[in-house]
């Protein structure tokens, strides 16, 4: 009689593979638990530690799981309530390939492989489970989608995507390379190397490496004639072999074969001929490592036929932003990169749609809105988009427009289900109000902008930021058109927008404290949203508008733009671009924490550098403020 | 000191002459114990169940535990309550006398630990007084007082309930000896590693 075994069971019954499980053959395993407290940034395992006799579940709290490249440390998942870790022992016998460490504070249950191998043995479904979970080479297995457990696998070195992001990808290489040694005679080596079916081996003196055998080697050498086969290995290997550190990355190892001309690289435990081997790398690792990259992402986008692969490769688009942002790649390139993903999933969510619902009747535009609009997606957030169609005869107009509603509606369906929310304000092409026919579009602009203020409710700005995502780029044409027609001169709409840019909430108190929420369930947090980032948006929309500058969406280069049309005030707009991208790399570093849209900044969790960061990042926005305040002589709405 | 002097020429049972010689050794296991008693008068009350979980090198060993719920016949007919009442409880019931008997082998050397521990060795000494037997010799450690050092607080005490909502262990909705000292457990092992104890 154990409650607390009981208690445990049940936990357990709810994850896979647990769920495989009787309760009666749960409780057996859960009264052999070990119970283990792991405090914030505890090690459990790391890289190249001796096997535990356990594996582990999550019990409460975050286990990350990191790999070493380059020297420094990649996060490669997290673990939460329910996940499997460490399976390694299961499968392999030689050390951990990567490291457990504590988020925060954990507890964790220890299975002892021992007393759980005999539910595997008799078990196909938990077999499959771990051998599946196991046989794939990133965590996003089949399962992550539909369950909350997934197990992580440990095999291999993690291979992440990115041609950009080449520097921080680590390599999986042959870790068992074959050895020789000089006095060997080449026939022998040869069926050595045939059997092992490799083609090279290293020829080592006191397992330091002298010299390298490639299947060159012996065509160029031994098939010409040059050499007999009965010579020993010395005479035809070569020397010296170029040599790198363990963990090295895709991108040094690349360039190393390129210097050296070789196709062969010699991983030895200090990087240097005089220390132990521990590995091979070959050009054919290279080409496997850079199989994943965004454009591989982009083209498994396209091919993707529902909802849930699309949300594994938007996991997956996290992850590169984590990783990136941890290897301070700048804040720039990473939005650049993200954008196009994005962008490419929404385009084949709109794509989906028309598949099932059979050719549009019309042409059409969808524009994303908004942050999507502007480029600076990083963080998962709500979706914001407008529909719009060609003209058509009146009689056709209502089957049209039902069209078109329809095909938004499932594509925003899709969306939601790849976990774009819902715009909860109903900005999206699915909405009535937000699904029209390209005059419908060009009276509402119209309106909008020549009387702001009289329908206020409806103008909300993030209409003056799109992208055309699918369909008819000549509809994107005219409606930019007719916004920078309006423009010109437009008084009126510059006092309202300059007002609404201004009205927001200034981030820093008279004795330049931060000013922090005050109530709610975000209080002492600071709105690094609404008081820091939107009003730069909001400036630099309207300032570019003004200017009469087409084409330039991204917040960072309209204030790069605007410093150079407006050169005097250049200095100003500078140090906003700067600021702008500053306080995106706060706001996303602090999302990714939390895994929210990160607008509420904890400032109590922050170094004080960073504190002194964040704050000279807000200076900007009085001289800012200033110059909007003088150039359009706010009076209209104040 | 009188009270070894008094027990001297005592015999005592078999167990507990095991259980003295267990101390020759160093312990290297805790025990984390809870008890459920009718009151908290040492000399009239008696203990209704007890729950106890072993940690042994930072860890909950769950398969080492003891449960049990004590038939306190004399409890139940001055409290007017049937047989039936206690025999719901899905935990192992015994006498008085076995279970005690039963909880020292489980303990032998091991440091105990409780939260408000020495109440608990207040109500066993008593216990294993009514079977002859001597005090218990084991060295305690209570998570109330390990809190309070850790945070430097003197003029207070904490509930278990207050410690785990400080290191947000989560309520059970049942609530046992047993499940209580897991909890204290959890605790313990959160207190031992934040004040480095080996």
């Amino acid at each position: 009689m154990n409650t607390i075994a009981e208690h445990i069971a049940d936990f357990l019954k709810e994850y896979p593979p647990f769920d495989n499980l009787t309760f009666q053959e749960l409780s057996d395993i859960a009264i052999n638990i070990r119970v283990i407290n792991l405090e914030k940034h505890t090690v459990l395992f790391q890289n190249n530690d001796a096997l535990h006799d356990s594996f582990y579940v999550v019990a409460s709290g975050v286990i990350n799981l990191t790999t070493i490249a380059d020297a420094e440390e990649t996060i490669i998942n997290k673990c939460h309530e329910g996940d499997i870790f460490g399976l390694r022992p299961f499968f392999a016998k030689n050390n951990y390939m990567m490291t457990a460490k504590a988020r925060e504070e954990s507890i964790i249950y220890a299975i002892p492989i021992a007393v759980f191998r005999p539910f595997v043995a008799n078990n196909s479904d938990v077999l499959n489970f771990l051998l599946e979970s196991f046989a794939v080479n990133s965590r996003h297995t089949k399962d992550s989608v539909n369950s909350n457990g997934k197990v992580i696998s440990d095999t291999s070195f993690y291979v992440d995507q990115g041609s950009e992001m080449q520097y921080i990808q680590s390599l999986s290489y042959n870790n068992s390379p074959l050895t020789t040694e000089a006095n060997h005679i080449v026939k022998d080596v040869a069926i050595l190397m045939t059997e092992a079916m490799v083609d090279n081996i290293i020829v080592c003196e006191k397992n330091k490496p002298i010299g390298i055998v490639t299947a060159t080697d012996l065509s160029s050498k031994i098939a010409t004639g040059r050499y007999p086969i009965t010579e020993t290995i010395d005479k035809i290997m070569s020397s010296p072999v170029v040599t790198v550190i363990e963990n090295v990355s895709l991108a040094e190892a690349q360039l190393l074969m390129l210097k050296h001309n070789v196709t062969h690289l010699c991983v030895t435990k200090d990087g240097t001929s005089k220390s132990a081997v521990k590995g091979i790398i070959s050009e054919h690792d290279l080409i496997v490592a850079q199989a994943s990259n965004p454009g591989v992402l982009i083209k498994e986008i396209k091919r993707s036929q529902l909802p849930k692969d699309l949300k594994q490769i938007r996991d997956r688009l996290s992850d590169l932003i984590q990783n990136s942002i941890q290897k301070n790649i700048p804040i720039s390139h990473i939005s650049n990169i993200a954008s196009e993903i994005n962008l490419a999933i929404i385009k084949r969510a709109v794509e989906l749609s028309i598949l099932d619902l059979g050719s549009p009747p019309a042409r059409f535009a969808w524009l994303s809105i908004g942050s999507q609009g502007r480029k600076e997606q990083l963080l998962l957030t709500d979706q914001d988009s407008i529909l719009i169609f060609e003209d058509v005869t009146p009689e056709k107009y209502r089957e049209t427009k039902d069209y078109f509603l329809r095909l938004a509606k499932r594509a925003t369906a899709i969306l939601e289900k790849v976990g774009y929310e819902y715009c909860p304000n109903g900005h999206m092409g699915s909405n009535m109000l937000w699904c029209k026919s390209l005059t419908d579009w060009t009276k509402q602009y119209n309106s909008w902008m020549n009387t702001p203020g009289e329908n206020s409710n409806d103008l909300s700005s993030i209409f003056f930021d799109y992208e055309i995502v699918f369909g008819e780029p000549k509809i994107e044409e005219v409606i930019e058109n007719v916004i920078f027609k309006n423009a010109v001169n437009n008084t009126l709409f510059f006092d309202f927008l300059g007002n609404d840019a201004l009205k927001k909430n200034s981030p820093l108190s008279f004795f330049k404290k931060f000013i922090v929420e005050e109530e709610g369930p975000h209080k002492t947090k600071f709105d690094i949203k609404t008081r820091a980032l939107m009003p730069l948006i909001d400036g630099a929309r309207l300032l570019i508008l003004n200017a009469n500058i087409k084409g330039i969406k991204n917040t960072y280069l309209r204030f790069k733009q605007l410093a150079i049309t407006d050169s005097k005030n250049a200095e100003i707009y500078l140090s906003c671009a700067e600021a702008f991208l500053t306080l995106s790399k706060f706001r996303t570093v602090e999302g990714l924490k939390n895994d929210d849209s990160g607008q509420y900044i904890n400032l109590r969790e922050m170094s004080k550098t960073d504190k002194e960061k964040l704050k000279n990042a807000l200076t900007p926005m009085k001289d800012l403020e200033e110059l909007i305040k003088s150039k359009f002589q706010l009076t209209q709405f104040s | 000191m009188l009270d070894w002097l008094k027990n001297i020429n005592k015999e005592y049972p078999d167990f507990w002459k095991d259980y003295l010689t267990k101390f020759e050794t160093k312990p290297n296991r805790f025990v984390v114990l809870s008890t459920e008693t009718s009151g908290l008068n040492p000399d009239k009350d008696v203990i209704l169940s007890l729950g106890a979980f072993s940690v042994i090198d930072d860890g909950i060993v769950i398969k080492d535990n003891f449960e049990s719920v004590l038939l306190q016949y004399k409890y139940l007919q001055d409290n007017g309550l049937s047989n039936e009442f206690i025999i719901e409880s899905k935990m192992i019931k015994m006498p008085e006398p076995d279970a005690l008997e039963a909880f020292i082998k489980f303990l032998g050397n091991a440091i105990l630990v409780g939260h408000h521990i020495n109440f608990d060795i207040e109500m066993l000494n008593s216990a294993l007084e009514r079977l002859d037997c001597g005090r218990i010799k084991n060295e305690a450690l209570d998570v109330d007082i390990m809190y309070r050092k850790l945070m430097d607080v003197n003029d207070k005490q904490f509930s278990l309930d207050d410690l785990c909502e400080i290191y947000k262990i989560p309520k059970s909705d049942r609530n046992s000896s047993a499940e209580d000292a897991y909890r204290i457990a959890l605790l313990f092992l959160k207190l031992k590693s934040r004040l480095g104890i080996k």
